[in-house]
């Protein structure tokens, strides 16, 4: 009698145990020091969600900075990142996000970030472009090493890098050849971080 | 009561009269600078008949090492052992002797240094006030004690490069001593290089030989600025420090001050 | 493959060599011009320049203070070097007496010097010291590539920047910083040499020396005391207040002049690291029995002087056949007398009367501007301005005095010329009198005079050209050599004399 009472006591605690562990978020190791997300980022995709950038810890990302109106080196940061997609297998690609932010959020509005999905045929399982909150960027062109001014007439002279960032947001690889043709160091840095 | 009134009445005015008299006025430490049309040495190709700057008040003097701890205390994930690497490299604040305390090298009323960009933004954030911009400096630093555009006068030259071309061996003196310029900021010239809000946007070509050659791939649009103005090149040298920072680095020699703007 | 390609290349070289040689011989019996280097085949350049991958483990490269240069690299086949450079910005003298801050690589002006060896792959690491002012970077002028490494070597105070380059071509090349203003990063010493040597090496000689010319401004004079801040105006007028070897007024003179022995075979590379200024070096006393033009692949013969342009090099070989002090200058010669562009390179040995039967060259040339010990009487001076002075502060100053005034007549060890010049030696003259020496030098002595028992009748121009220091030190040094009797002479005496209307045995000359 003792005994069955114990064990459905014992059950009903394994089960509550096993539920609370269920129901209760994995406690997260502390984000390390050099992950880029210990900047905090507010972006707005092409959808117009808004979400902190660190969302996107737990996938390896390749980022970079970019405009909608620009016309000479952006279009060839679309086609690295296409580069990338093309260079893996369906089940790497699941496994990383494209992440591109606008250094122009006034003009950038989400109807502009679509756009440009539409027009290069970009697949939003994979591809995100976002715009931050103005004052941010900067902060963001701080950690990605990205420098930019703006001119008079709206357009920006600006360096260009491709970044790929691992699970954790740190930076674990990054080159500065942009188009179709990638620096075969980053694309090894791609494959090895989506394998992990 | 009306006797007050009346007395008040007779003050105010001359305490407003003694106010405008004494000079530009100070509030909590900043100086009110008029801006104007300015002619920059940042030649950029979209501005070459140089730059508007609308009025906005600067710091009198370069944020010290007693006020960077107090912040350091009010906002501890600014610590140098809590702060993010990528917020500000593992020189930062690597001159006081503990993480919340200064200590023999880094007296209270010298300017700090050792800061990163991400750090000097934060402080000038919690005072409701930011980095000045490049053209902000470069206007009041264009400035002697007599003349607000000191900048023809070989004498200014010569006295920024005179600092330049001192050894840094020497101890760091403290913020303040300089006698304030026309516009009654103090110590823009002759003691640290300073952060400004746009640094990176000062896109120089790190090799200054290829004069106005804008590589147009490696600053996508127009070419990056050159810098060969004879004129100029005391303030030049600052693009150049600038230019070879990242926003997360510290060095021995830079500090800064926060601006506001002006309603 | 590349290796058998590589050896039928050499193969074909020869042959092209043998038909070189062979056709130019067609057409000259016993005419030698065949063997002259002029004639070789090409090198190709950069094309050809490239000797595949590195191989074997990691080189750390040895960097040398000048004026030492690193041993020959002693490879037949490309390797990784790893080279590791400071830029370090100090306060150091740049003449007696005078400061100024200095700008450089490895501590130096002229900067550490490189050397590698054609095809090496080398990964360069540039340091910027924690407590530098300035960014920094580096130019070398024997990497193909943007700005020569300085668009990718741009450095932060307390930061390290990294790049590499495979040294395509083989020479001598100069680097320097390129960071905005060039001219002022350069003018504050931020120069070197760096070697690439041609696949064969060089042919190994007795000593390699490493000489940097360069021009300095300042605000102050030439020589004026104290620390100098860099003048810009003068820089960009292409008025020099300095030039000189090796970044400093007697850098390479006095002990540290560089040293050789007759029967050496010495090469120099040379480079000129402006920022202005073209050198036309030469060595006073010797011919150069090879100059490699412009630091390049072929050299010229017989030369005795050779253009060395701002931002350029040469490299100079000759063979030392007789003893002395060699005096570099450049030939534009107010250059080398009193903006102080002089190094000396000295060679002991036995003397060869056949070659060279004279004096030695300093006593000589040099005048009393450059004499190499003239640091002796700058300490004097120095000293006596101090209160310090001592006797034997004197009779040094005295003695480098004397060697360049007195020793032609009296010679060097005071035994004077019989009959003509009276000794100084053990003088009875000045054993009777000693300070009768200030009267001598001031005045000059006319008419017959008895020294050690001999009678000499002649006239001794007054020295009107020497200072009462001058006086005082010479004397001083006379009276405590060869046996005199000792004492001190103080300016002050001297000066004093002079107020003194001048003896019956005065000469007349001078005034």
């Amino acid at each position: 009698m003792t005994r069955t009472k114990t064990l459905r006591a014992g059950l009903a605690c394994v089960l509550l145990a096993t539920t609370a562990v269920i129901a209760a978020p994995v406690a997260q190791a502390p984000l390390p020091k050099d992950s880029v997300y210990q900047l905090p980022a507010r972006l707005t995709d092409q959808q117009g969600r808004q979400f902190d950038w660190s969302t996107r810890r737990g996938t390896p990302q390749v980022v970079a900075m970019f405009y909608t109106s620009c016309q000479f080196t952006c279009p060839l940061i679309v086609n690295s990142g296409k580069a990338v997609e093309h260079a893996l297998t369906p089940a790497q690609q699941r496994g990383l996000g494209i992440l591109l932010i606008s250094m122009d959020p006034r003009r950038d509005t989400p109807a502009a970030l679509k756009s440009v999905v539409r027009k290069r045929g970009l697949d939003t399982a994979r591809w995100t472009l976002a715009s931050p909150r103005p004052a941010d960027v900067s902060g963001v062109a701080g950690v990605l090493g990205v420098r930019y001014r703006q001119l008079a007439d709206g357009d920006f002279n600006h360096t260009s890098a491709l970044l790929l960032l691992d699970r954790e947001g740190r930076i674990v690889a990054r080159t500065e050849q942009v188009g179709s043709v990638l620096e075969p160091a980053f694309l090894t840095a791609v494959k090895a971080a989506v394998a992990r | 009561m009306r006797r007050n009134a009346a007395l008040l009445s007779l003050l105010l005015p001359v305490a407003a009269a003694l106010a405008g008299g004494a000079g530009p006025a100070t509030k909590g430490g900043y100086v009110s600078l008029p801006g104007g049309h300015f002619r920059t040495a940042l030649k950029y190709e979209d501005r070459k008949n140089g730059v508007a700057v609308a009025p906005f008040a600067l710091m009198q003097k370069p944020v010290t090492n007693a006020e960077f701890l107090a912040f350091v205390q009010a906002h501890p994930q600014w610590r140098r052992d809590r702060v993010a690497s990528v917020l500000a490299e593992p020189a930062y604040l690597s001159h006081w002797s503990r993480p919340d305390a200064l200590g023999p090298r880094a007296l209270p009323q010298q300017p700090v240094t050792q800061v990163s960009w991400f750090a000097a933004k934060a402080y000038c954030q919690a005072q409701h006030a930011r980095l000045p911009s490049w053209d902000e400096w470069e206007y009041a630093a264009a400035a002697d004690e007599t003349r607000r555009d000191a900048r023809k006068d070989p004498a200014w030259r010569e006295r920024i490069l005179g600092w330049y071309s001192r050894p840094s061996s020497g101890p760091l003196p403290r913020a303040g001593l300089q006698a304030p310029n026309a516009y009654g900021v103090q110590d823009l010239h002759g003691l640290v290089w300073e952060w400004t809000g746009d640094f990176s946007s000062l896109l120089v070509d790190g090799d200054n030989r290829n004069q106005g050659d804008g590589d147009k791939s490696k600053f996508c649009g127009a070419g990056a600025l050159s810098m060969d103005d004879r004129e100029n090149y005391a303030v030049l040298m600052r693009v150049a420090m600038l230019s070879s920072l990242q926003a997360a680095d510290t060095t021995a020699n830079l500090g800064f001050r926060c601006a506001k703007d002006l309603q | 493959m590349r290796t058998a390609i590589r050896r039928h290349g050499v193969v074909l070289a020869a042959a092209l060599l043998v038909f070189a040689i062979g056709g130019c011989n067609r057409g000259h019996d016993g005419d030698d011009t065949a063997k002259a280097p002029i004639a070789q085949a090409e090198t190709g350049g950069s094309l050809k320049g490239d000797f595949g991958p590195p191989q074997g483990p990691d080189v750390q490269a040895v960097l040398t203070s000048p004026p030492m240069v690193p041993p020959p690299t002693g490879r037949h086949k490309p390797a990784h070097v790893i080279v590791e450079l400071d830029v370090i910005e100090k306060e150091m003298p740049i003449s007696e007496g005078v400061t100024y801050t200095f700008w450089t690589f490895g501590g130096t002006v002229p900067g550490s010097f490189i050397r590698v060896r054609q095809g090496d792959t080398v990964t360069f690491h540039l340091r910027n010291m924690p407590d530098s002012k300035m960014p920094h970077n580096i130019d070398l002028h024997g990497v193909t590539g943007p700005g020569g490494g300085a668009a990718s070597s741009f450095t932060a105070p307390g930061h390290v920047s990294r790049f590499t380059f495979k040294a395509l071509n083989a020479g001598l090349f100069v680097y320097h910083c390129a960071t905005a203003p060039v001219g002022m990063h350069i003018a504050n010493g931020m120069y070197g040499l760096i070697l690439i040597e041609p696949p064969e090496g060089l042919p190994p000689v007795d000593h390699e020396y490493y000489v940097m010319q360069g021009d300095f401004y300042t605000t102050g004079k030439y020589r004026e005391k104290g620390h100098q801040p860099f003048d810009m105006e003068k820089a960009i007028d292409e008025r020099p207040t300095y030039v000189l070897f090796n970044g400093s007024e007697g850098a390479l003179t006095g002990d540290k002049a560089l040293k050789a022995k007759v029967g050496d075979t010495v090469r120099l590379y040379v480079g000129n690291g402006g920022p202005n200024l073209v050198s036309s070096f030469h060595v006073i006393g010797e011919i150069f029995d090879k100059v490699w033009l412009e630091g390049g692949t072929r050299f010229q013969e017989n030369v005795q002087t050779t253009l060395i342009p701002s931002g350029g090099a040469a490299i100079m070989q000759f063979h030392l056949e007789v003893p002395g002090s060699y005096v570099m200058v450049d030939h534009s010669i107010f250059r080398a007398f009193n903006k102080g562009a002089i190094a000396i390179l000295k060679a002991d040995g036995p003397e060869n009367k056949a070659i060279y039967s004279g004096k030695e060259v300093d006593a000589m040339y040099l005048g009393d501007r450059a004499a190499p010990n003239l640091a002796a009487v700058a300490t004097a001076a120095t000293a006596h301005e101090a209160g310090t002075l001592t006797q034997e502060d004197q009779v040094k100053a005295g003695q480098a005095l004397f060697a360049g005034t007195c020793s032609t007549c009296h010679q060097p060890n005071g035994e004077g010329m019989a009959g003509v010049f009276p000794p100084l030696a053990k003088s009875s003259v000045l054993a009777a009198n000693p300070k009768r020496i200030v009267e001598i030098m001031m005045h000059g002595l006319n008419g017959p005079i008895t020294v050690n028992g001999k009678e000499f009748n002649s006239t001794m121009p007054a020295q009107t050209q020497l200072t009462d220091d001058e006086i005082a030190n010479i004397g001083t040094y006379v009276l405590n050599s060869w046996g005199n009797p000792g004492g001190r002479i103080t300016k002050e005496e001297v000066a004093e004399r002079r107020k003194a209307p001048p003896p019956a045995d005065a000469a007349s000359g001078g005034e």
